[in-house]
């Protein structure tokens, strides 16, 4: 293999995997078998290898992203581009970074301009297997006398990459051209210095060049971190033992994972939908094409067949969006490998366990495959459908571990992600802007056994951290008057989601701050996710805002301030402070309209998680205790689960009998007021055929459904009984 | 390769089993016959005496029953053939509507009902409320899941059932006969 071409060393390994159903042709892992204790030693030290990069680049990079939020990823990979191992950090993607080495070799780059040591290459474009211009991927080839053993890879998120407004969560960029900096597979050093010139473009076009070019060097210094210390262990281990070990990792991967879905799930055709709402209609846009409200169709079906390979569609998915939340299918499989990671096949998280996926390409034109039909998508922001998406994952195989008993592993979908970026000149004078870290911690869905972990969890990474205040404090011109668990905030369930918190963050010396209330998945007309087994979902996503307020004269009368989100019919940003623009009930995202000002007070809420299991079912010392906690009040807990409580001693405490009562009543009451199926459909079906209290957005997202995938159209129809040439319209 | 008591799965389905237990369980090599032990399981706590082939969900199995694969609850209620959603044979009650859906959500927590429906599934034998979906008109309900039961027991647990039958979705087909 050796003296092929890489770009002939990776047809060789698609053909080997065709003919043997082994990656890289591999029937048996030779040294896994003839020395399995070198074998789990190296993989260890590779392992350990990639964290000390991580370490090293998130504490050189200095920006707040990385070196508080450790929003990162270095990994290594085999010639061919496959992750062998990857760091902790953002691991949504590895997937992407693999691709991309894969596209450096399939474009030509190994004949020109070549690779040598030293060499630094870079993507952020979507147009060629990017996520968004805010996530440098970057690539170093690693040599071992003379030969190209290995790959070195990172991403960070850079707080600015200079898309049409500050940031990185740029949901409103209306175009890719207005995306920001791109950096087209390009190679923007040599001999471990970045060219002078790729230093003068990120100052001249971000609006944190310091913090971005402190990420360059940072994913740099950890790329070069895995090269030396790789150069010990082939040193140590010998090339053939690396190369050969390298590979039977990533096939050890893939045998573990299709072993885990022979075991633990059932074959058979799964089915979720998903939506997600963008409400932008009537709010400042940039372009008059953005004066709309958009609605996202996020379908998953996912066959798991008799030899355990996975069949995965998204038919269904509705139309490119003129925002930017446009994914493109390399990044999407991306976000999915992390899904999978976190779920299947996390024993040696590498490119091994999605190669068992047979991934249908997502509709032309749609938001998951935009650029086929609208070569002009934006994709500021693609996470936010992706990640939407990927929920349906978690509980799908949730769904599958109960079938086979597998109870502890079983776990519900997450909520919703709303971020927020300041921008504006801080207390130090100095103009910054950037994401803060609150989304990265947000509830964790309910698991089979027991209710999700508050503030404990983050879809996109495992690296769930919100950081700490003082850190954020010392960025960004705000104080935080709060952050505490919300009340009821993960769905209500026999197992509820972990509840998500509330930041209540007081605007302090600075002249001027804008307020991003972005969408990384945010869902703020429609609740977050469904339930599952019968639990109700999650709310959706509400911040608020008071500018030009009385709270500088609480502060001089030492009166109470604000330090919560309050109830959900008696915000505290509305009953607490006076101000003269009171929002207590904004749908997001949104960019405030103008400046906020000191003493201005922000409440932004972060999710908790789907819930799981008919809510009456819910052991009443849980619902107590939460009682006892302040994560739930007492409507909720009589009218939701059923529980009557009363205070003694200052506790509550629920009162058997009255609760059986109540929660017999409950089922009476349900008995009651259903219908069976069928009255429903015959009313139902009317209504959908006159479009009855459709919102335009429903509308056109079934339009596009429809029209991007004829298969799925006709069985939508042939649900709702609806003439063969029945269509939404526009 | 481990091996759980039936005592502690019970514990773990409860959620009563210690968390060191659990956590033992979740990092330990999975038990291979974890799936017969959970079935009779649930076997012991249904109302019914129908052989289970599959826990669909902690509520709904699919059972043996006269020749036939049908979907029931834990109560014993039937909702039929398990390759027709079962959804088509529950009792339905759906929030579309400001009133409906202030009954459990309140204020700035509601969703907007001409962008979202609540849809309760409720079991019309217990009134259990089965699943939830959150769903725009016009969203066929979901078919969770359609297991291919042959396969599983034949290729997967090397014990073929008896009396194989066609995997195939047939929830068109009833709402064909509906429409006729």
């Amino acid at each position: 293999m050796a003296d092929l071409s890489l770009k002939d060393q990776i047809a060789a390994n698609r053909e080997a995997f065709e003919k043997t159903g082994s990656l890289f042709g591999l029937e048996r892992l030779k040294r896994k078998e003839t020395d399995p204790g070198t074998y789990e030693a190296v993989w260890h030290i590779l392992s350990n290898l990639c964290n000390a990069a991580w370490a090293t680049g998130c504490k050189v990079s200095s920006s707040p992203i990385a070196a508080e939020g450790g929003d990162a990823l270095w990994g290594l990979h085999t010639p061919t581009g496959e992750a062998i191992c990857i760091s902790r950090g953002i691991s949504a993607h590895a997937g992407l970074l693999s691709d991309m080495i894969k596209n450096f070799i399939d474009i030509g780059y190994e004949e020109y301009p070549g690779f040598k040591q030293g060499d630094i290459f870079e993507n952020n474009d979507p147009h060629y297997g990017g996520i968004h211009s805010p996530d440098f991927d970057m690539c170093m080839p690693l040599f071992y006398e003379g030969e190209l053993v290995a790959w070195a890879s990172c991403v960070s998120h850079v707080a600015d990459a200079g898309s049409v407004t500050p940031g990185s969560i740029g949901f409103m960029n209306p175009d890719c051209y207005s995306d920001g900096i791109a950096i087209s597979m390009e190679r923007v050093g040599e001999h471990d210095r970045f060219y002078p010139w790729y230093e003068l473009r990120i100052r001249s076009r971000t609006r944190t060049p310091d913090f971005v070019m402190g990420d360059a060097r940072g994913r740099l210094a950890g790329c070069i971190t895995i090269r030396d210390r790789l150069h010990d262990v082939i040193e140590k281990y010998g090339l053939d033992f690396f190369k050969e070990a390298s590979q039977e990792f990533v096939e050890d991967s893939r045998r573990y994972a299709v072993a885990r879905v022979k075991t633990q799930t059932v074959p058979g055709r799964i089915r979720k939908s998903q939506f997600k709402d963008l409400a932008m209609k009537g709010k400042p846009v940039l372009l008059a094409k953005q004066d709309v409200d958009c609605m996202f169709n996020l379908p998953m079906e996912l066959t798991i067949n008799a030899d355990a390979s996975v069949d995965l569609s998204l038919a269904g998915a509705s139309g490119t969006v003129p925002f930017g939340e446009n994914i493109s299918p390399t990044a999407l499989k991306s976000g999915l490998m992390m899904g999978y990671s976190h779920i299947i096949g996390f024993d040696m998280f590498n490119s091994g366990p999605i190669s068992a996926w047979n991934i249908e390409m997502p509709p032309d034109g749609s938001w998951a495959n935009p650029y086929p039909v609208d070569y002009q998508a934006a994709s500021g922001v693609a996470w936010a459908p992706a990640v939407t998406w990927v929920s349906s994952l978690y509980e799908v195989f949730g769904r599958l571990f109960q079938m086979r008993g597998f109870i502890e592993e079983m776990a519900a979908g997450s909520g919703t992600i709303m971020t927020a970026e300041f921008s504006g000149i801080n207390q130090t004078g100095m103009y910054l802007t950037g994401l803060t870290l609150e989304q990265a911690s947000q509830g964790s869905p309910a698991r089979g056994f027991a209710d999700g972990e508050n503030s404990a969890w983050c879809i996109y990474t495992p690296e769930a951290d919100f950081g700490n205040a003082e850190i954020s404090e010392l960025y960004y011109p705000i104080l935080f008057l709060g952050r505490n668990v919300a009340p009821d905030s993960g769905g209500f369930g026999q197992f509820r989601g972990g509840l998500g918190h509330t930041a209540v963050w007081m605007v302090y010396n600075t002249p001027g701050l804008e307020y991003q209330c972005g969408d990384a998945g945010m869902r703020s007309k429609i609740v977050g996710n469904h339930g599952m087994y019968g639990a109700y979902p999650a709310v959706p996503d509400r911040p608020g805002y008071g500018h030009d307020t009385n709270v500088k004269e609480l502060i001089d009368a030492q009166k109470p301030l604000i330090h919560e989100r309050g109830g959900p019919e008696n915000p505290a940003v509305a009953m607490a402070i006076e101000a003269r623009d009171v929002q207590d009930n904004m749908v997001a995202p949104f960019v405030t309209p103008e400046p906020l000002q000191d003493y201005d007070i922000i409440v932004h809420p972060i999710a908790g998680a789907e819930a799981m299991g008919d809510p009456i079912a819910r052991d009443p010392a849980s619902v107590v205790k939460d009682l006892n906690e302040g994560w739930t009040t007492e409507r909720v807990a009589s009218e939701i689960y059923g529980v009557v409580a009363g205070k003694a001693n200052g506790s509550y405490v629920a009162d058997g009998a009255k609760t059986e009562k109540q929660r017999q009543a409950i089922r009476k009451e349900r008995l009651e007021g259903a219908i069976s199926f069928k009255d429903w459909w015959e009313q139902e079906r009317e209504k959908v055929q006159a479009r009855e209290n459709m919102d335009p957005a429903v509308i056109r997202m079934w339009a596009g459904s429809m029209s991007l995938a004829p298969k799925y159209a006709e069985e939508l129809r042939r649900f709702w009984n609806l003439p063969d040439d029945f269509t939404f319209g526009s | 390769m481990a091996e759980f008591h039936k005592a502690d799965i019970e514990k773990l389905i409860d959620g009563v089993l210690p968390w060191p237990a659990t956590q033992d369980m979740l990092k330990s090599a999975k038990d291979t016959n974890r799936f017969d032990k959970y079935v009779e399981i649930m076997q012991e706590r249904v109302s019914f005496d129908e052989p289970i082939l599959l826990p669909l969900t902690p509520m709904l199995f699919i059972v043996a029953k006269g020749g036939e694969r049908v979907v029931q609850c834990r109560c014993g209620h039937d909702f039929g053939d398990y390759r027709v959603n079962w959804k088509l044979s529950a009792l339905i009650r759906v929030r579309d509507d400001e009133e409906s859906i202030s009954e459990v959500y309140k204020g700035r927590e509601m969703p907007d009902p001409s962008w979202i429906q609540i849809r309760e599934y409720i079991c019309g034998g217990c009134g259990a409320q089965l699943e939830v979906e959150a769903v725009p008109r016009g969203c066929p309900p979901d078919f969770d899941f359609l297991p291919d039961l042959d396969t599983f027991y034949r290729e997967w647990l090397g014990r073929p059932l008896p009396d194989e039958a066609e995997c195939v979705d047939r929830t068109l087909e009833r709402i064909g006969e509906w429409s006729r």
